[in-house]
C-alpha cells in the first residue's frame, strides 16, 4: 500500500483524472473503465483503485452490473495478496436485485465461493494446497472462462509465493519452493534465478539475497523523550 | 377556514416562553449575531425540549410562521431542528422521514443555488450538525428501507414512487457540491503552501470567504468520509481525506464531535485495511483527547455521543491489539482491558472462543452499515422474490454481516500464530522437525503458518511518513519477536524493551516543583511574639534573614 499502489506508474493519465475526481461516479464512463481492467488484465498490470472505481458504480447503478467484470477484478486482486485488495473489492459488493436483466445466468454466486476459497488459501500460504484447488476438475469452469484470459496469472501467483519465501526464509530447498510454485525441479531452479537468487552447487538450495524482512537482529528499544512531555517541567523552570 | 382554525388553536396552546424563545432566536438568526444564535442553539432549544417537548414534537413551523413573519430561511432552520428532535427523541414515521429529506434539500439549495453566496451566518456547532444529521438519517433511512417486511401498505405506496429520497447519489452530490462550492480542497492546498490572506481570498472565491461556505466545505469531506465507511468503500473514505491533516491542531477539531467522528471514520477503515498499528495510533491519539476533556465537558449536550464513541473506540482499540500486539500506550491499553478485559483475554489466547469474542466487539463497535440501494419497492412481483429468498436463506443479509465476515476471515488466518508465538519465545535457534514436532503438527504445513505469521508481523503504515494522504506509507515490522528460517532452522531474534525511566523522572520532577510551589506559597510561620519572661530562641527563626520575603530565603538556598 505505498504510493505505486495507490497510483500506480501504469496508469494512463485519463484514467487517473477520472479516479481522482468527481466524474467516477458517473455512470457513462463505465466502458472506459473496464477497457482499463482488460487492458490490465493483458498486459499484466494492476490497477486496484481504477477497478474499485468500476465496483462502485455497479453499487450505485445495479443496472450497470457484469459479472464477467466483477470476476475478471476479483482475480487481479487475488494476486495482489497479502494487499487485503481481495477483501477490499467483496466488500462492495451488495446482493443483487432479482429484477435484473441479464442474457445468461448470473455466473458470480458460483464463481464467489470459488474464489473465496481461492483466497483464503492464498492469504493463508498454503501454497501447494491451492494449486492442487486451482487446477482441480471443480474449478476447470474458473479457468476456461476466466483465468485463461488473464496474461500470466499462473506467474502472478508464484509471485505471492515469492514475496512470502523471500521474506520468511533466507535459504530454501528447491523441492519446497517447487511445491510452493508448482513448478518441477528445473524450472523452479530457473524461476529462481530469474528472480535474481542464488542457488548452490548442486541446485538443491536456493540463497534468498538479504532484505529488511528476512534480516533479524535482537534489539533493546530505549525509550524515546518527546519535548511535549517535558513542557510541563520547562515551562516551570522558566517561570521559577 | 377550518385548518386556520385548527392553526390558531394549536399557536394558542404554545407556552409563551416558548414564543419569547423563537422570537429571540429569530432575531438572532436574522442579525446574524453568532452568539446569540450559540445560545439559543446549545442550551435555549435543549432547556424547551426537557421542559415542554420531551416526550411530543416541537410546534410545526407553519403554527409558529407568524411569530417569525414567515422568514423563509428561519423556518428551514426550524424544521432542520425539529426534525433532528423527532429523529433522537420520538419515532420519525414516514413522513418526517420523506419530509426531513424534502427540508434539508431545501437548505442546500438555498445555500447552494441562490445568486451568489448567502449572507447567513451560523455556529461552527450547528454546521457540523446540519451535515451530521444529514447523513445520520440517510443512514437511518437506508436501514428503514431495507426492512421490507414490516411495512404497511402506506408506507409501500410512498415507497414506490419516493425512489429518489435519500437516494445515495443525492446524499453524495450535496456533500460533493459543497466541497467544490466552497473551494475547500484548494483552500486547505494554498494555506499549506502559506499563502497570504489576498493571495487565498483569489484562489477560494466569493463562497470560500465566507466561513459559512468554508466550514461547510470542511465538513462535508469528513461527511464523505463517513459515508464510504457506510458503504463498506474504505480506501476512497481515506482518500477523500487526502488533503486533511489528522492532527489535533486542523479546524475540524474546533468542533469536538466533528473531531472524535474523524478519527472514529478513519482508524476503522485502517482496521478494514489491515494497517492494525496504524488503527491504533489513531484511536490512541483521540482516546487520549477525550480523557483529557472529559474534566471540560461532561455538561455538553453531546457528551453522552462522544462518551459512546469513546466505548466504541475502546473496543476498537482492543481488536487492534490483540491482532497486532504493541505497546504504544499503556493507560489507554488499561482502560480497555478494564472495559472489555474478558473478550481481551479470548481474543489473544487464540482458543475456539476468540472468534466469536472478535465478532461480539466488531458487531458492538461498527458503524451502521448500509447498502447503498433500495429494496424494488417499485416492481412488486421482484419485491415480493426479495422477500421469498430472503425467508429461504434465513433472513437477509446484513450489510454488517458481510463486513464482519470478511474481517473474521483475517482473524481466523493468523489465529494460530499465537501458539506459534509462545513457543518461539523460548528459542533463539531451533530445528522445523523439532518445533513441528513440539506443536504436533505437519512440518510442512507449520512453515506455511509461518509465513502468515511473517506476513502478519508486517504492514503498511504511515509512521515515519506523516505527510502524505492517509493512504500513503511504508511497510514496517509490528511485532517484537523477529525470526528467519535457513533451510530447516528457525533463527529468533526478540526486540526488548529497554526499562522505561522517563515517566518516572518525569512524574516526580512535577512532584516535586508541586510540593516546591506549595512550601513557597505557605506563609511562613509568624515568630511567636517574645512575651516577657519566655525569651524564644529557635535557631531556623534565627537564621532567616531580618525582614528578608520568604522568596528571597528560598532563592537564596536555590542557588
Amino acid at each position: 500500500m505505498t504510493s505505486t499502489w495507490d497510483c500506480p506508474t501504469t496508469r494512463p493519465e485519463h484514467i487517473d483524472t477520472l479516479v481522482q475526481g468527481v466524474d467516477r461516479y458517473n455512470p457513462s464512463n463505465i466502458g472506459i473503465l473496464e477497457d482499463y481492467l482488460y487492458q490490465q488484465t493483458r498486459n499484466q498490470e494492476y490497477d486496484c483503485l481504477a477497478n474499485l472505481a468500476i465496483l462502485k458504480l455497479y453499487q450505485f447503478n445495479p443496472d450497470l452490473y457484469n459479472p464477467d467484470v466483477v470476476i475478471n477484478i476479483l482475480i487481479k486482486a487475488l494476486t495482489a495478496s497479502p494487499l487485503p485488495d481481495f477483501n477490499l473489492c467483496i466488500a462492495l459488493l451488495e446482493d443483487r436485485s432479482p429484477n435484473l436483466q441479464l442474457d445468461e445466468p448470473d455466473p458470480l454466486p458460483t464463481i464467489l465461493p470459488l474464489l473465496q476459497s481461492l483466497h483464503d488459501l492464498l492469504y493463508r500460504c498454503r501454497f501447494p494446497k491451492f494449486w492442487e484447488v486451482y487446477r482441480s476438475d471443480d474449478l476447470k469452469v474458473l479457468r476456461e472462462n476466466y483465468t485463461v484470459e488473464y496474461v500470466g496469472f499462473d506467474d502472478a501467483v508464484r509471485n505471492v509465493a515469492i514475496r512470502a519465501v523471500k521474506s520468511t526464509f533466507t535459504r530454501i530447498g528447491i523441492e519446497r519452493l517447487a511445491s510452493y510454485l508448482a513448478l518441477d525441479n528445473a524450472s523452479t531452479v530457473a524461476f529462481a534465478q530469474k528472480t535474481g537468487w542464488s542457488l548452490n552447487e548442486d541446485n538443491t538450495v536456493a540463497n534468498i539475497p538479504p532484505n529488511p524482512d528476512n534480516q533479524i537482529e535482537a534489539t533493546v528499544v530505549q525509550e524515546n523523550i518527546k519535548l511535549p512531555q517535558l513542557t510541563k517541567i520547562i515551562a516551570h523552570a522558566a517561570k521559577a | 377556514m377550518q385548518q386556520q382554525m385548527a392553526q390558531q388553536a394549536q399557536f394558542a396552546q404554545i407556552p409563551d416562553p416558548v414564543k419569547n424563545f423563537i422570537v429571540h432566536f429569530h432575531k438572532a438568526v436574522k442579525e446574524n449575531n453568532l452568539a446569540e444564535i450559540s445560545a439559543a442553539y446549545e442550551s435555549g432549544w435543549n432547556r424547551f425540549t426537557e421542559k415542554f417537548y420531551a416526550k411530543t414534537e416541537w410546534p410545526e413551523a407553519e403554527i409558529i410562521a407568524p411569530l417569525v413573519n414567515d422568514d423563509n430561511i428561519f423556518l428551514i432552520l426550524y424544521r432542520e431542528l425539529y426534525y433532528r428532535h423527532v429523529y433522537s427523541r420520538l419515532q420519525p414515521n414516514i413522513d418526517d422521514r420523506f419530509h426531513s429529506y424534502e427540508n434539508s434539500c431545501e437548505l442546500f439549495n438555498y445555500l447552494l443555488n441562490s445568486e451568489g453566496p448567502v449572507t447567513l451566518q451560523l455556529p461552527e456547532q450547528w454546521l457540523w450538525d446540519i451535515i451530521d444529521e444529514f447523513i445520520y438519517q440517510y443512514q437511518v433511512f437506508c436501514t428503514w428501507r431495507s426492512k421490507i417486511k414490516s411495512k404497511n401498505d402506506d408506507e409501500l405506496a410512498l415507497l414506490e414512487e419516493g425512489g429518489g429520497v435519500w437516494s445515495s447519489y443525492s446524499v453524495l452530490n450535496v456533500l460533493y457540491s459543497l466541497i467544490q462550492k466552497s473551494k475547500i480542497n484548494e483552500y486547505i492546498e494554498a494555506t499549506k503552501a502559506g499563502k497570504s490572506a489576498e493571495e487565498l481570498a483569489e484562489v477560494v472565491g466569493p463562497y470560500g470567504q465566507q466561513p459559512l461556505y468554508r466550514m461547510l466545505g470542511y465538513f462535508s469531506i469528513i461527511g464523505l468520509l463517513r459515508v464510504h465507511v457506510l458503504l463498506g468503500d474504505f480506501t476512497l473514505a481515506l482518500k477523500v481525506m487526502d488533503n486533511v491533516e489528522l492532527n489535533q491542531k486542523s479546524p475540524f477539531t474546533r468542533v469536538t464531535a466533528c473531531h472524535v467522528a474523524t478519527y472514529y471514520y478513519v482508524g476503522f477503515c485502517y482496521m478494514m485495511l489491515r494497517r492494525y498499528p496504524d488503527a491504533i495510533r489513531t484511536f490512541v491519539a483521540i482516546l487520549n483527547f477525550i480523557m483529557r476533556m472529559r474534566q471540560y465537558h461532561t455538561r455538553s449536550y453531546q457528551y453522552d455521543q462522544i462518551s459512546k464513541t469513546a466505548d466504541r473506540m475502546y473496543a476498537l482499540f482492543a481488536i487492534c491489539n490483540a491482532l497486532s500486539p504493541s505497546r504504544l500506550d499503556d493507560n489507554i491499553a488499561n482502560v480497555s482491558k478494564e472495559r472489555y478485559g474478558e473478550q481481551i483475554g479470548k481474543m489473544t489466547r487464540g482458543s475456539k472462543e476468540a472468534l466469536p469474542a472478535f465478532e461480539e466487539l466488531f458487531l458492538y463497535a461498527c458503524p451502521k452499515f448500509i447498502n447503498a440501494n433500495s429494496p424494488p419497492y417499485d416492481d412488486p412481483p421482484a419485491l415480493a422474490q426479495v422477500l421469498a429468498d430472503a425467508e429461504a436463506a434465513g433472513g437477509s443479509v446484513d450489510p454488517a454481516r458481510r463486513q464482519l465476515n470478511l474481517f473474521l476471515a483475517d482473524v481466523v488466518a493468523q489465529q494460530s500464530t499465537p501458539t506459534l508465538r509462545s513457543f518461539l519465545k523460548l528459542y533463539t535457534s531451533l530445528g522445523t522437525a523439532k518445533l513441528a514436532n513440539f506443536l504436533d503438527v505437519d512440518e510442512e504445513e507449520m512453515i506455511q503458518e509461518m509465513m502468515v505469521m511473517k506476513q502478519c508481523s508486517r504492514s503498511v503504515s504511515r509512521v515515519g511518513t506523516e505527510t502524505g494522504g492517509l493512504l500513503d506509507g511504508t511497510m514496517i515490522s509490528t511485532s517484537d519477536l523477529n525470526f528467519v528460517i535457513g533451510d530447516n532452522m528457525v533463527h529468533i531474534a526478540e526486540q526488548t524493551v529497554g526499562r522505561r525511566f522517563a515517566g518516572w523522572f518525569i512524574k516526580n520532577t512535577e512532584r516535586t516543583q508541586r510540593i516546591f510551589d506549595d512550601l513557597k506559597n505557605t506563609p511562613l510561620p509568624a515568630p511567636p511574639a517574645a512575651k516577657a519572661g519566655q525569651p524564644v530562641v529557635s535557631e531556623p527563626v534565627a537564621q532567616r534573614p531580618a525582614g528578608g520575603k520568604p522568596k528571597v530565603a528560598w532563592a537564596a538556598a536555590k542557588a
